[in-house]
């Protein structure tokens, strides 16, 4: 099994931006409120606040560019720790003075006042330190792709479908995410508005959108009375929502699509496009449109058609937007696999799949729960608006998501500390 | 042709009440989708148009029309005023042959081929015979400013229909305005005959033959590349083959070639290429890329170039720009490019061979004989058998056919392997 880097997997960490940028986002999560940290944590905390040290004595003797990008990394988490150590001195001391029996009454006030505001300090600084050695998404800070599909249920399932995508479009208009619809068919195969929805796919150009949307994958269930429903009965019904990181050209660097190591590289020898022949002959001998691109990633099977446009260059332009974003999506999730496999073994956190439920929409109860953090809000029109509340119900999904990560980076501690006794 | 399915038409309706018509013309129910999808686009913009001007536009009545016209066999180009080609699109009018996606395959191909070539002249002079609506010049000089900036570009198409040069015209000038950097280049559309002959008598307001225009305009009579894709069906394959669309709303002037009489010695679809190849000589163009319909016509087509003393001649399928994945990578010897239908003949000489990046003489388009006995013979062991046939190494294979056919080469396929003389 290989080593599981801390900061950012290796192989990504090119494409990563520098954390403390990221960590700035007003959508960064805040982790557990916790005084405590976990002492696995902790320890790791502290092994690299030592490297640190010698890190720095090593750069006074001569430069080294390495050690230099390495200090960088590690400066966040040693910061941290020194607040966090602290924190604790303070708490430690205050308490000792409140229980010293001998303390002097009007000192003893004083104390007791201080020591909440030192828990309070306690506090952040622990989530601090935890944040700091969270690892950040490697795509957080792409922008991305929401894929949204009607699953069960029929047309009351496409409608639902509608309903997502128009309320993930307000969210971005009331958060300034720019968003712009890269594909959206109704069941007819048109694009009128109004009627049930086949498949849309949503494109939130702005920094950080993955990181904010990324949680929001998975099975979306409705529960409630549909239009069509004569008799009045509840049904439910589902839409699946797939959340990639957009690999636009321009988001990344030359390197990456260029550089056979990146997951947004592809070898253009292993796509094959086909564009819609037209049928026979060809040539003068048919004027049909056929604009239709096909490409398909070989080694994979993963195939995308687009067929939006009268200009095939257009289509095959989204074609491998869409493609790209697909397989690179492919590459981590298989990364992500071996990486759970082996955090599993510990402690069985569960990954958030595609195929999971992840949230249910309550028309009756005007109720949206989030099967994932445990969130229940109320309103559920606000929700459906994009406002206030899916704020608050996404940005729970991302605190647990964080905390799952803690709970894995421990896990993979687990071993390593049972290698050393 | 076939009935469509009731099933079909029954689910196109469920859809949307306007789909069904729109199957007879698109065949199967995407494409319906696709078509009624850009009709409506379509019909939404020109409202937008016309409320701007302070007209109003019964929007549903139009898209009816729109649907009616289509179902009867009328062209959406036509309908929608243009058609994409490569990255360009180009104003179509009924009249005026609608560009098609092989023609822009083929050229966009050429274009980065010559736009990446060493060796070229200052200015690079393309020449394109049966121009319509202009759409492979300006694709051309697109491709080739995108690549190189160094080379001054002449162009010029060429057509017997007043229609065609007006619309070659209007597109340059609308492309000109979105582009200037790109447009600069001197384009010029000119109205000629590609079939006359400069000796004949013919009627005063008939266009003239294409040698007395250029003179008459004092345009270069020198060019360095030769495009065309001139009318090249037969009357037969008209009236059996061409969809609907084609044979009731395109001109008959821009896909069959006239008929003269006691000319069965040609094939009623090749009339143009003879010409053409006699306006390569005398311009003395370099490089060659004529559309055709398929691989026999390509074929009839390689053949005449060659015997006009080409240096090299190769056939290009619908996509010259992929991967030949099919069986015959030459027939009679020449070359196959890409992959589909065969779609065109690219031939070369002189300097052309270079600009194309084909060795003076390729190999493949010698004899397969010659090749066997001067290339092959000295380094792999071609066995002689006892009842004196010649045992073949299996990469050989494909070979085999033109030199059993055409040779008469006594050849036997062996099943062993490659065998290299060491
Ligand atoms: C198949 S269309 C090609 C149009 C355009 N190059 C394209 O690829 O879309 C053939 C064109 O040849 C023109 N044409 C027919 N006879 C001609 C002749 N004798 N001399 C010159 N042009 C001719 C027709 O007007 C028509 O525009």
């Amino acid at each position: 099994m290989r080593a599981t880097p801390w900061i950012c997997r290796n192989c990504l960490s090119r494409i990563a931006r520098p954390a403390n940028r990221l960590r700035s986002s007003r959508f960064q999560s805040t982790a557990s409120t916790s005084e405590s940290v976990p002492p696995a944590l902790l320890s790791r905390a502290r092994s690299i606040a030592s490297e640190h040290k010698q890190l720095t004595e090593k750069l006074a003797d001569g430069f080294d560019t390495r050690a230099a990008k390495k200090l960088g990394e590690y400066s966040a988490v040693v910061t941290a720790l020194k607040d966090w150590e602290k924190a604790k001195e303070s708490v430690t001391e205050l308490t000792s003075l409140i229980h010293d029996p001998t303390t002097d009454p009007e000192l003893l006030a004083l104390a007791s006042d201080d020591l909440d505001a030192t828990r309070t300090q306690l506090a952040n600084a622990s989530s601090n330190l935890t944040t700091s050695l969270v690892p950040i998404h490697p795509f957080a800070h792409l922008p991305c792709l929401l894929e949204i599909r009607p699953g069960a249920g029929g047309s009351e399932a496409a409608i639902f479908a509608g309903d997502l995508l128009r309320m993930y479009q307000a969210f971005c208009n009331r958060n300034d995410f720019r968003s712009n619809l890269l594909k959206y068919e109704n069941v007819n195969g048109t694009q009128e508005a109004g009627i049930p929805l086949s498949e849309a796919v949503l494109e939130i150009d702005s920094e950080n959108a993955y990181g904010v949307f990324r949680s929001e994958a998975g099975v979306h269930r409705v529960q409630r009375v549909p239009a069509t429903e004569t008799k009045g009965r509840t049904h439910t019904s589902a839409a699946s929502v797939h959340v990639l990181p957009s690999l636009q050209e321009s988001s990344l660097g030359e390197n990456d699509i260029d550089d056979p190591e990146s997951d947004y590289y592809i070898d253009p020898k292993e796509v094959k496009l086909e564009v819609m022949r037209a049928r026979g002959a060809g040539g003068q001998h048919v004027n049909t449109t056929e604009s239709a691109v096909r490409l398909t990633h070989i080694p994979t099977n993963t195939s995308v058609s687009m067929q939006d446009s009268r200009s095939q260059p257009k289509n095959k332009e989204k074609a491998w937007v869409l493609l790209r974003s697909r397989l690179a999506q492919l590459r981590r999730d298989k990364r992500e696999e071996e990486m759970v496999a082996m955090r599993r073994s510990v402690v069985g956190v569960a990954r958030m799949g595609r195929g999971d439920k992840v949230r249910t929409y309550n028309w009756g109860q005007q109720r949206v729960t989030d099967h994932r953090s445990g969130t229940t809000v109320h309103d559920l029109d606000d929700v459906m608006q994009g406002g206030q509340t899916l704020s608050k119900v996404m940005e729970s999904v991302r605190t647990w998501l964080m905390e799952k990560d803690v709970e894995a980076l421990l896990a993979e501690d687990a071993p390593a500390r049972e290698g050393k006794k | 042709m076939p009935r469509l399915p009731n099933s079909l038409l029954r689910k196109a309706r469920n859809i949307n009440s306007l789909l069904p018509a729109l199957l007879g013309p698109c065949r199967d129910l995407t494409s319906a989708q696709n078509e009624l999808r850009w009709l409506r686009e379509h019909v939404h913009k020109e409202a937008k148009r016309r409320s701007k001007k302070g007209d109003t536009l019964a929007k549903a009545d139009l898209l009816k029309t729109l649907v009616e016209c289509r179902a009867k066999g009328f062209p959406l180009q036509y309908l929608l005023g243009s058609e994409f080609f490569g990255d360009l699109e180009i104003e179509c009018r009924p009249g005026v042959l609608i560009p098609r996606p092989e023609t822009a395959a083929s050229v966009t191909h050429l274009a980065k081929l010559i736009g990446s070539a060493q060796n070229l002249p200052t200015e690079l002079r393309v020449l394109d015979l049966c121009t319509g609506t202009g759409c492979i010049p300006l694709l051309f000089q697109n491709e080739f400013r995108s690549l190189r900036d160094n080379i001054a570009l002449r162009l010029l198409g060429v057509d017997i229909s007043r229609k065609a040069i007006a619309l070659a015209i209007r597109n340059r000038r609308r492309l000109h305005q979105s582009n200037k950097d790109v447009y600069k280049t001197a384009t010029a559309f000119m109205l000629a005959d590609v079939l006359s002959n400069p000796f004949a008598d013919s009627a005063i307001d008939s266009p003239l033959p294409l040698k007395s225009a250029l003179n008459h305009r004092r345009l270069p009579a020198f060019w360095d590349i030769l495009i065309s894709n001139p009318p090249y069906i037969s009357p037969d394959a008209f009236r059996t083959t061409t969809a609907r669309s084609v044979r009731g709303f395109e001109p008959r002037l821009a896909l069959v070639p006239p008929q003269e009489a006691g000319s069965s010695h040609v094939e009623k679809g090749d009339t143009f290429y003879p010409a053409i190849f006699q306006a390569a000589k005398d311009t003395e163009v370099k490089v060659v890329l004529l559309e055709v319909a398929d691989l026999d016509q390509a074929l009839r087509v390689a053949r005449m170039a060659q015997m006009r003393n080409f240096d090299g001649v190769e056939i290009w399928c619908d996509q010259p720009d992929q991967v030949n994945d099919s069986i015959p990578e030459a027939s009679h010897g020449i070359p196959i490019v890409g992959q589909g239908n065969g779609r065109s003949v690219v031939c070369w000489q002189g300097i052309g061979a270079e600009w194309l990046e084909k060795k003076a003489a390729s190999i493949e388009s010698r004899p397969m004989k010659e090749v066997l006995e001067q290339t092959l013979a000295p380094r792999f062991e071609l066995e002689r058998c006892a009842d004196d046939t010649v045992r073949l190494p299996r990469f050989l294979f494909r070979a085999r056919t033109q030199l059993v056919d055409e040779w008469g080469l006594p050849v036997k396929w062996s099943t062993q392997g490659d065998k290299k003389k060491s």
